[in-house]
């Protein structure tokens, strides 16, 4: 039975790595199950959440594509060096990720009020999404770098680890250093 | 993202940024309907706190499984399968695969709600968050196939490398119809 077997094979593969990510989840979850009180001093902070969550997956998942195929291509090594390639990656993920989440800032301010809806200050959204995500950069890079160094020395094809690991990451230090930021731009604006 | 050589061509900073942010911009102003979506259920999540502590899995996992029936079939492309035949046996095998993933985990995320939901002291009936999380889940599911079937399936006639463009467009297309799908199925069920 071809099919059978197909059908267990991907199941029991990738099982385990959802059961993981679901867990980042449900944390993701209850922060920003937490975070609900501070909507309704910065209107349109809901909007930039799922926003932000995607984002991390889509600027990391990238990095991570990157980074596999470099350690498949024999153009980079599984440890942190002083590799051209390799910084040039790290440095390009920062830009990115920084620079999108002030892009996000903007844009939800911007469409809020394009809406008529109600929304906090422009300063105040990209204030939170700048804080959450220079905190949310260094974590993930570092984070996702030894996981992959990691797996791919203990001969687990990185290909398989990069979705997962970016997005139960992207979940737990996403939503932690959102909560971190909004309270922190609560105290100083 | 169609950078000269493939996704590999470059290792240049100001390439990678180059060829990544505009692409990065569309996916923000996809994936802000979603966000709107959620500002717009706000009174709904005050009531039902539990219904946040989910959204943040019911957004990922439908393009969580995506990815994996995209990766799979565009592995297929790269080693010479140039059509979908829909009598091919293996490419039930990985829908059928993708969609039991969803059962159980859309199962689990309901069991982890409502084990939440008894120490944080906003519960919802087992059976209730077992009906939300299944019929939103597999139906987001269903749409994430038929997305990624469609999607590499399309990049490969364009002559797109399906990991560069078409995948990331997906997976944000499918966090969008999860959380419309969410968030309406529980306002039906809840008579919000």
């Amino acid at each position: 039975m071809a099919f059978r077997r197909r059908f267990l094979s991907i199941y029991r593969e990738t099982l385990p790595i959802l059961i993981i990510a679901l867990g980042g989840g449900l944390f993701a979850g209850l922060v920003l199950e937490g975070m609900l009180e501070s909507v309704e001093r910065f209107p349109g902070l809901l909007v930039m959440v799922p926003v932000f969550l995607a984002t991390r997956g889509n600027v990391y998942g990238a990095l991570g594509g990157r980074i596999s195929s470099g350690l498949h291509q024999g153009l980079i090594n599984p440890k942190f060096e002083r590799n051209e390639r390799l910084i040039s990656a790290v440095i390009a993920s920062f830009i990115n990720g920084i620079g999108i989440s002030i892009v996000i800032g903007l844009i939800s301010w911007g469409a809020l009020n394009l809406l008529g809806r109600d929304s906090a200050m422009l300063t105040e959204l990209v204030g939170i999404m700048l804080i959450a995500g220079v905190l949310t950069s260094f974590v993930m890079i570092g984070g996702l770098l030894l996981l992959i160094f990691t797996g791919y020395k203990l001969g687990y094809d990185p290909d398989n680890l990069v979705g997962p690991i970016v997005t139960t990451l992207g979940d737990i230090f996403g939503m932690a250093f959102l909560f971190l930021s909004v309270a922190v731009i609560e105290v100083i604006l | 993202m169609v950078a000269p050589g493939g996704s590999l061509g470059s290792w240049e900073t100001k390439t990678i940024v180059t060829n990544m942010f505009p692409l990065l911009v569309v996916l923000c102003v996809i994936v802000l309907w979603a966000g709107i979506t959620l500002e717009d259920a706000e009174e709904l999540l005050e009531q039902y706190g539990l219904l946040a502590v989910m959204v943040p899995t019911m957004v990922d996992m439908g393009g969580n499984l995506g990815a994996i029936l995209s990766s799979r079939l565009s592995t297929r492309f790269h080693l010479g399968t140039t059509k979908i035949d829909l009598r091919d046996r293996v490419l039930w095998a990985d829908i059928a695969a993708v969609l039991g993933l969803a059962a159980t985990i859309f199962t689990a995320l309901a069991l982890g709600a409502w084990a939440i939901g008894q120490v944080i002291d906003a519960s919802l009936a087992l059976t209730t968050l077992l009906l939300i999380s299944l019929s939103s889940g597999m139906a987001v599911a269903v749409i994430a196939v038929i997305f990624s079937l469609l999607a590499t399936y399309g990049s490969y006639k364009l002559g797109v490398d399906p990991d560069d463009t078409t995948i990331p467009i997906v997976t944000n297309v499918v966090d969008v119809c999860g959380m419309i799908i969410f968030i309406g199925i529980s306002s039906l069920v809840l008579g919000f």
